[in-house]
C-alpha cells in the first residue's frame, strides 16, 4: 500500500524579517501547507551551510532559507554576509547533485505575509511533483540511525 | 648553475649567517620519483636538499606546526606560486607574520623547475597577478565539464561512488595548509554536525563541508588530492569553489597579505541571481 507523499520541509529564518513575515501570514488567516517546520533564528548571518546538511541528514526533502532583504537587516549586514555564504554554497550543493528545487533561498520582509504563504504553496508543490530525496534517504538509511524529522 | 645549487648554496650561506633557524624544502623520497619534506637547522645538511619537477607539495602548511614561528626567528621555505598565495592567505588570516618568513620560490615549467625572483611574499604580487589572468583563460578540467553537464540526479550518483571510498582517514585536512584550526568542526560532537563513522552519508557531508570551509581560501595547490589514499578527486570540488568566487566575487585568494577573506566580506551589490 502506499501512502500519499507529504514533503517534509524545512524552514531556517531570521527572526525580524521572514519569521514576522511567516507571523503576518498566520494572523492574515492566510492558508499556507503545513509541510514547513520553521526554525527561527536571530539573523540571515546565523544560519549556517551547516544547518541546510543536517536539515537533509534528518530526512528533509526540501529546505527553505530566509531572511530580511537587503538593506533591511536588524543588524545591518547580517544578511550581506549571508548572501554570500549563500552563493557559494548553492554552488556547492549544485556541483554535489542536490536538485535545486530541495534548497531555496528568499527574502521575505516582515510586511511580506502573502509572499511567504505563497512561496511555501510553490515550494512544497514543486517538491511533492519531484518527490521524496530518495537518494539522501538511501544514505540515511545506510548510517541505520535514522532520526525522522 | 642549476637551480638546485643555487638554493643549496642560498640555504647555506643563510644558516651559516644565522639569518634563518631553519629550511624547509624537499628531500629524496622512498622511491627516485617521491618527495617528502626535509627540515634543515644546519649548513651542512643542505646537500639533503632536492628540487626539481617532482617537487609537487606545498610545503607552506608546516609553517604553522606549533611554536615554530613563536620565537620571531625567520624560517625560508620552498613555495611555488600556489605556496605563496596560501602563505599571504596565513597571513590575512593572522596565522603568521610573513616578515618571519623567507620565500625559496619555483615555478615547474615542462620538465624543469625554474626559480621565480623574490624573497618575501610582497615580492611576488606580479607573478600572482599573473596566474589570477591566466586563471580566468585556463581550459576547464575534462572531468569537471563532464560533471556539469549531467543531471543532478546523475551528479549526486558520481559523487556518491566517489565518496563511498573515503574512510575518513582527514588526510585531506591534514595535508592542507588552510585548515589550521585547532579543533575542527568534524571533531565536535556537541553538537555533532557530521556523521563520524565512514558511511557515504557522513563521508559526503564531511567533504561538501570542507570544500565550502576552503572557498574563497583554497589555493588549488592540490595537496588534498594528492593525499587521498582512495584517489578521490578533491580538488574538482574545490575548483568548482574558487571557480565561483573568482566569478561572483572577482576574489582569488592569496594576491597579497591585506587580502579580505571574500566569505568574511561583502559589496552591497554582490550577485544574487538565485535568490526568491
Amino acid at each position: 500500500m502506499s501512502e500519499v507523499f507529504e514533503p517534509k520541509i524545512v524552514a531556517f529564518v531570521c527572526t525580524y524579517c521572514t519569521y514576522a513575515g511567516a507571523d503576518l501570514a498566520g494572523t492574515s488567516r492566510l492558508k499556507y501547507p503545513s509541510n514547513v517546520r520553521i526554525v527561527r533564528l536571530p539573523c540571515t548571518g546565523r544560519i549556517s551551510p551547516m544547518f541546510i546538511l543536517k536539515a537533509l541528514q534528518k530526512g528533509a526533502d526540501g529546505v527553505l532559507v530566509s531572511g530580511c532583504h537587503p538593506g533591511d537587516c536588524h543588524f545591518d549586514h547580517g544578511n550581506y554576509h549571508a548572501r554570500r555564504r549563500w552563493t557559494v554554497f548553492n554552488s556547492l550543493l549544485q556541483f554535489a547533485g542536490v536538485p535545486e528545487e530541495r534548497v531555496k533561498f528568499s527574502w521575505i520582509s516582515a510586511a511580506e505575509g502573502i509572499k511567504f504563504a505563497e512561496l511555501i504553496r510553490d515550494i512544497t508543490e514543486d517538491i511533492r511533483k519531484i518527490g521524496p530525496f530518495e537518494e539522501y534517504h538511501t544514505l540515511i538509511a545506510e548510517t541505520g540511525s535514522a532520526a525522522p524529522l | 648553475m642549476s637551480i638546485q645549487e643555487h638554493y643549496r648554496s642560498r640555504a647555506k650561506e643563510l644558516l651559516s649567517a644565522g639569518t634563518v633557524k631553519m629550511v624547509i624544502g624537499y628531500g629524496a623520497g622512498s622511491t627516485p620519483d617521491r618527495r617528502r619534506p626535509v627540515f634543515i637547522t644546519s649548513p651542512d645538511e643542505a646537500d639533503r636538499l632536492v628540487l626539481d619537477t617532482t617537487c609537487r607539495t606545498n610545503l607552506s602548511g608546516y609553517l604553522l606546526r606549533e611554536g615554530l614561528l613563536s620565537d620571531q626567528k625567520q624560517v625560508a621555505v620552498f613555495l611555488t606560486v600556489d605556496g605563496i598565495r596560501s602563505l599571504n592567505v596565513l597571513a590575512a588570516e593572522s596565522q603568521l607574520d610573513t616578515s618571519q618568513v623567507l620565500v625559496f620560490g619555483f615555478g615547474i615549467e615542462g620538465d624543469q623547475a625554474r626559480a621565480i625572483e623574490g624573497e618575501r611574499a610582497a615580492d611576488f604580487k606580479s607573478v600572482i597577478a599573473a596566474a589570477k589572468e591566466q586563471r580566468k583563460s585556463q581550459p576547464a578540467d575534462e572531468l569537471q565539464e563532464k560533471l556539469e553537464a549531467m543531471t543532478p540526479k546523475e551528479r549526486f550518483s558520481f559523487w556518491e561512488g566517489e565518496f563511498s571510498r573515503c574512510i575518513k582517514c582527514y588526510a585531506c585536512r591534514q595535508a592542507c595548509p588552510m585548515c589550521w584550526c585547532r579543533r575542527c568542526v568534524v571533531d565536535n560532537n556537541q553538537p555533532q554536525w557530521v556523521n563520524t563513522s565512514s558511511h557515504t552519508l557522513g563521508n559526503l557531508e564531511w567533504n561538501l563541508l570542507r570544500a565550502f570551509h576552503l572557498a574563497g581560501r583554497c589555493v588549488e595547490c592540490g595537496n588534498c588530492s594528492r593525499a587521498c589514499p582512495a584517489d578521490i578527486p578533491l580538488h574538482l570540488l574545490n575548483r568548482r569553489m574558487a571557480d565561483e568566487v573568482q566569478a561572483s566575487f572577482d576574489h582569488y585568494p592569496g594576491m597579497d597579505e591585506a587580502q579580505e577573506p571574500v566569505l568574511a566580506s561583502f559589496r552591497k551589490d554582490d550577485p544574487e541571481t538565485f535568490i526568491l
